[in-house]
């Protein structure tokens, strides 16, 4: 089943920001990172989905039902960004209140089976010790641990989160991130817009990347980490760690690779001690080996040799300088 | 819909304000129960004749339930004026509105919510005032008027607190309070230009200000209507006209016309739910 499906979402403020043509699929059962620089449009797209922003074009279904119908939203769990809670309730008052916006009867969300909920939930999120306590004494972090507990506290099937670890210590983003973990393996799909690239890398299935209101890339995390390596070839970035190098080494080996190998070589930094890095966007793994040969033959020492890593962060980098350049990869 | 009654039960309790409110209200009242015993010659000093002592209660009922309808107006205001963009500003609204409750049916729960507490408010408010004058005074008031000038009287802020709520769809919370303020300050204003120019010929055009603002804002011309009901009609509230000033009843709003504030408040309620459905928050 697709748990979110957009076709041309479109959400302008008077014909400026916002997001526009963004069709996504996000299959059940995974973690979806929704990535992108500051004013991409993330949010504007999240809180469509969430029902706060009424779409100006296009189409989008939430669990198979059209955007803003109340079955939908019923199993939806929303943690939006900028949000409070009502300072004069406590925590368990504040799931109760969300117990009925759900659609729960008052007497039922007095019964023992919700009040035994929401001390589940409260426990959960590490806010046990806290429930008698009023939120407006409470830290940022301890509000976004009480609006996780609010998303999750009605069973949902799909949870968007707005930038859920945020406010969060080391260790909160920690729990957080177990957390998340633990509801994919229960079946829940988690739809995350976050800034945390490492929390993306560890967490998610898929991403997308919007930039200035458009979706740029969207599919499994492997695969456009990997079609990232070198541009558009789906050839491999090798790096080379090498010593020993001195000012006439450079000329030297583009003599000795000669052709359409040496327009590959790419000198990333070389100083006074005589440690060299290289890098070259080779074809295949042979062309690595040939190098690593030309270099023992040339002289120079050869520490390492391997594939680029290819982080996130170079990747997001990457499109977003892609899309300055004005070139859509 | 009902959940926001006791949510916002909680929220005016337990929120400072409130308690403040509660404080100044009682303050107003003592100073006010002091005051008409005063005037009303119960202190043994100055014993005053029969119809001298009518005007007293009456002037006292017509100024006591002027500064109670300021206190509930002012009531209505502050406690509503954040009620929809000063929520959304701060994120209240923002989990809450995710929710699978339609927008309209959420309006009208944050309506009610503060409906109720309003109207119970203003009731204690009316109460005190009236039987302060009643008990100490002996102005007679006989149980089917009391009735009719409680309900205008409640009717009053209800019908404030859904302008206020419609100007908090769009305006930012301090614009929703100034506009608010202004709204109901003209109201008012007009019924005292319409009571000073009683004692003459009135311009056409002050009537036709005095006749727009009530149209617009009707809060004032319900008051008047409430102070009618509650003196007996046409017999005593004709006194108040000769030494009253502005402060007197010189024209009463029609039954036509609460049958239209009646419609008006449905319209407005209306407008501030389909505002607010096509909302972005």
């Amino acid at each position: 089943m697709t748990m979110i499906d957009t076709t041309e979402l479109t959400k302008t403020f008077n014909g400026r920001g916002g997001c526009r043509g963004i069709t996504l699929t996000v299959p059940e059962g995974c973690i979806f990172g929704l990535l992108g620089p500051n004013g991409a449009g993330k949010s504007t797209f999240v809180k469509m989905l969430a029902g706060l922003h009424r779409p100006d074009a296009g189409r989008a279904a939430l669990l198979g039902l059209p955007l803003g119908r109340p079955e939908a939203r019923r199993k939806l769990g929303y943690l939006p960004e900028l949000f409070r809670y009502q300072d004069w309730l406590t925590p368990a008052e504040v799931l109760r209140f969300h117990g009925q916006l759900g659609g729960m009867r008052p007497r039922e969300t007095r019964g023992p089976a919700f009040r035994s909920r929401v001390r589940d939930m409260l426990e959960l999120v590490g806010l046990a010790e806290a429930a008698d306590r009023r939120v407006g004494g409470f830290s940022k972090g301890m509000q976004q641990r009480l609006g996780l507990a609010a998303a999750l506290l009605l069973d949902p099937e799909l949870i968007i989160l707005d930038e859920p670890a945020s406010a969060l210590d080391p260790v909160g983003r920690h729990e957080i991130r177990n957390l998340l973990k633990r509801l994919r393996g229960q079946g829940v799909t988690v739809f995350l817009n976050t800034h945390l690239l490492e929390d993306v890398q560890e967490l998610c299935d898929q991403v997308a990347f919007l930039y200035e209101g458009e979706l740029l890339a969207s599919g499994p995390l492997h695969e456009l980490l990997g079609g990232a390596g070198d541009g558009r070839s789906g050839g491999v970035n090798w790096r080379f760690r090498l010593g020993g190098w001195l000012p006439e080494s450079w000329a030297n080996l583009q003599e000795a690779a000669g052709g359409t190998l040496a327009a590959r070589l790419r000198l990333l930094e070389a100083d006074e001690r005589g440690d060299a890095l290289l890098t070259a966007a080779l074809i295949d793994r042979e062309q690595a080996g040939y190098l690593c040969a030309l270099f023992i033959g040339s002289g120079l020492t050869l520490y390492e040799s391997g594939p680029a890593p290819n982080s996130l962060e170079d990747w997001f980098l990457r499109m977003a300088h892609t899309r300055q350049g004005g070139d859509r990869p | 819909m009902t959940m926001y009654i006791s949510a916002t039960f909680k929220e005016l309790t337990r929120k400072r304000v409130f308690l403040v409110t509660l404080i100044l209200t009682c303050v107003f009242l003592v100073l006010f129960i002091v005051g008409v015993r005063e005037l009303a010659g119960m202190t043994g000093q100055q014993p005053e004749a029969p119809v001298e002592r009518l005007k007293n209660s009456m002037l006292l009922m017509v100024l006591g339930l002027l500064f109670a309808q300021f206190l509930a107006a002012f009531f209505v205001l502050f406690s509503t004026m954040g009620i929809v963009t000063g929520e959304q500003e701060n994120g209240l609204l923002l989990a809450v509105a995710a929710r699978p409750l339609p927008r309209w049916k959420l309006y009208l729960a944050k309506w009610l919510g503060h409906a109720v507490w309003i109207a119970l408010y203003s009731a204690a408010l009316f109460s005190a005032i009236v039987w302060t004058i009643h008990s100490i005074s002996g102005l007679p008031i006989l149980p089917e008027d009391l009735l009719r000038g409680f309900l205008l009287f409640v009717w009053m802020p209800l019908l404030l607190l859904t302008l206020t709520m419609l100007c908090s769809v769009y305006l930012p919370m301090l614009g929703t309070g100034i506009c608010g303020a202004l709204l109901y300050g003209i109201a008012l204003f007009s019924g005292l230009v319409e009571g000073v120019s009683s004692e003459g010929q009135t311009p056409p055009l002050i009537e036709k200000f005095v006749l727009l603002i009530g149209l617009l804002v009707p809060t004032d011309s319900i008051y008047r209507r409430s102070l009618f009901e509650l003196l007996g009609g046409s017999d005593l509230v004709g006194l108040t006209q000769l030494y009253m000033g502005p402060f007197s009843v010189p024209s009463v709003p029609s039954n036509a016309f609460l049958v239209y504030t009646a419609g008006y408040m449905a319209l407005l309620l209306w407008l501030g739910c389909r505002a607010f459905s096509r909302k972005d928050l």
